[in-house]
């Protein structure tokens, strides 16, 4: 068996390369880590009880049968007590959840205990964020199972146009329930909260392996060495690079953003397309930077390679991009934090889901410019001290 | 316009080269000779300012250092590998190189003309690079490191690889530059080729052996062949050719 000697000859070149030893031993662990979190966290809905008036007598009946739904924590709200004009409630809800206090407000009013004693039905409100299909399912599922214990606690009521068939029998009326959605509708299809992600992920993707490489290929043919005897410095090259790039990834950028708003199921304003493609855009950039560095670190395109799991995989794992980020341990939501995809897919998502306007997304534009600036500054610093090293 | 003087670079243990002192004078070829693993490439690494000596210092077009943009723009390297972009054609190379050396386009075609009539290359100016053949390949590499007019070229075993008919051609093109006023630093381990240089240094596990023109030291070894000079020169001065 003359394959023998290949194998042999791999083992012994690995063996002498460390970094793809512990690409081996530690990317798998890695992995698994993520992998197991991702599936052991439930996704599990906050809910906010707003009662008022007389309603204030079934809270405690409400909250203990909303309790036992599964997937489904009570939080408290910061809202006044003292605050009960009707439509100040309901702006302070909508508050309430647009600052992601809780997903869902169960909101009670005198008028449904006034209503159910004078035999209607009453309204019950469900107030929900809307955005995420599953947890929506959740909140609405658990108000509909602890409906009837409310009912049955708030005393019977006879239907006034029961007939004389049914005059002996007790017949509960079932409360309305009146949903309200911030944002979406329930048309919202669970693909619509996924959609808004894909475009950071594609583009970071494939821009990161594209430059990683290709930077990787300058340096093994050569070609790297002769720029840097040229009257050029280091950051002419990087800037090259970044122009270079621009042009075909400003157009990867649009055919990916065009596509995925053309299978939601609802229109965005020609405002927030521009808003969304200048993130897409940063996001890029991004991207582009990293696959430079990460390519600048490595010696060879095997350890370049490498870096595209080590890379990717946390991103897709811990940026709140399938899985819920809540559901991971307090170590993982702060390598979140550190995650460009992180804030780009917060910002996409409000965009897309949410409606919001490019100047609200502030904080991520600043997070992602920021990790633009660090790795150029890196990534400069690296190749001057390579020069210097050299001269 | 290149003095070197006492550098040693070592790598980890291993002493690449070891005090070695030459100097290169103007409007010549200058060889630099040896087998593998004589030192050669990374002499020219650290001329090129690629690589930093472990001690000793390079003064270059009376520079001390190698980085000086205005230093690098008077300097043409042409390296070992074929250090081009093989999805460009041969003009497209040519073209970038030149820019990037801050030559106007309109100086870069009329040199590139020139250039690639010099080297027999005018009829696959458009044929992309990695459709080429080895030695169109290195004639490539030289018009790439001609077309900013440099003083002083650096070549690093441009023959390699090359059919010996090219090489000859090769040293015929290089004769011509130097007529054109360029100034040559040039190593192979081709010793026998190198006869056409002013002046050659005899290299060996990073330590001069010889210094002089060719002619005068097959004279002093009693050879025929500058390569016999350089195998008589090592078995003399110690070593194992």
């Amino acid at each position: 068996m003359i394959a023998r000697w290949v194998a042999l000859r791999i083992i012994q070149e690995m063996r002498r390369d460390r970094r793809t030893v512990a690409f081996f031993v530690l990317v798998p662990i890695a992995i698994m880590t993520l992998i197991y979190y991702a599936m052991l966290g439930d996704e599990t809905a906050r809910l906010g009880v707003v009662t008022r008036g007389l309603a204030r007598m079934y809270d405690a009946t409400l909250i203990r049968s909303l309790e036992e739904t599964e997937d489904l924590v009570i939080v408290p709200l910061d809202i006044p007590d003292d605050l009960t004009d009707p439509a100040a409630i309901e702006q302070a809800i909508h508050k309430a959840l647009g600052e992601g206090q809780a997903e869902g407000v169960l909101y009670m009013d005198e008028q449904l205990i006034v209503d159910r004693f004078a035999g209607r039905r009453g309204n019950l409100h469900v107030y929900v964020q809307g955005e995420r299909p599953t947890l929506n399912a959740i909140i609405l599922g658990g108000i509909a199972e602890s409906m009837d214990d409310l009912a049955n606690d708030m005393g019977v009521v006879i239907d006034a146009s029961c007939s004389a068939f049914c005059a002996n029998s007790v017949n509960i009326k079932p409360m309305e329930l009146k949903k309200h959605y911030v944002y979406g509708s329930e048309d919202y299809r669970s693909v619509d909260y996924f959609l808004p992600v894909i475009p950071p992920f594609i583009i970071f993707f494939l821009t990161f392996i594209i430059s990683a490489i290709t930077f990787q290929r300058e340096r093994v043919r050569g070609t790297l060495d002769r720029l840097m005897v040229a009257p050029m410095g280091f950051s002419q090259v990087v800037l090259g690079y970044i122009g270079g790039f621009f042009f075909f990834s400003v157009l990867q950028t649009v055919i990916v953003v065009g596509y995925v708003l053309a299978l939601l199921s609802f229109p965005v304003s020609w405002g927030q397309i521009g808003a969304i493609l200048f993130m897409a855009l940063l996001m890029m950039l991004v991207a582009l930077m990293m696959g430079l560095l990460a390519s600048f670190l490595a010696h060879n395109e095997f350890q370049a390679v490498q870096f595209i799991p080590l890379v990717i995989l946390p991103q897709v794992f811990l940026s709140d991009m399938i899985w819920d980020i809540r559901s991971f341990p307090a170590v993982l939501r702060g390598i979140s934090w550190v995650l460009p995809m992180t804030h780009a897919n917060q910002a996409m998502r409000g965009m897309i889901l949410r409606d919001m306007r490019l100047w609200e997304a502030w904080p991520q534009i600043l997070i992602l410019t920021g990790f633009f600036l660090v790795t150029l500054f890196i990534l400069m610093y690296a190749g001057r001290l390579h020069a210097r090293r050299r001269s | 316009m290149l003095q070197v003087d006492r550098v040693t670079k070592q790598f980890g243990k291993l002493k690449a080269l070891d005090e070695l002192t030459l100097a290169v004078p103007e409007g010549q070829i200058f060889g630099l000779l040896g087998p593998n693993g004589a030192g050669k490439s990374t002499l020219i690494r650290i001329i090129t300012g690629l690589l930093p000596p472990t001690s000793g210092t390079i003064t270059l077009l009376g520079s001390k250092d190698p980085t000086d943009m205005e230093i690098r723009r008077q300097v043409g390297y042409m390296p070992q590998d074929a250090a081009l972009y093989p999805g460009l054609t041969i003009a497209e190379n040519v073209r970038f190189f030149g820019r990037i050396y801050g030559v106007p386009e309109t100086v870069i075609s009329q040199r590139m003309e020139e250039d690639l009539e010099l080297v027999e290359l005018t009829h696959r100016k458009d044929s992309v690079v990695e459709t080429l053949s080895g030695g169109m390949v290195r004639r490539t590499m030289l018009l790439t490191a001609l077309i900013h007019r440099p003083r002083f070229l650096i070549l690093d075993e441009p023959t390699v690889g090359v059919d010996p008919e090219l090489r000859l051609k090769f040293w015929d093109w290089l004769a011509q530059l130097v007529q054109r006023g360029s100034s040559i630093l040039i190593t192979t381990h081709h010793i026998s080729e190198a006869v056409r240089c002013a002046k050659v240094v005899f290299l060996r596990e990073g330590k001069r052996l010889e210094e002089g023109p060719p002619r005068e030291l097959m004279a002093r070894y009693g050879s025929q062949d500058l390569e016999e000079a350089f195998v008589k020169a090592t078995s003399r001065k110690g070593g194992t050719p």
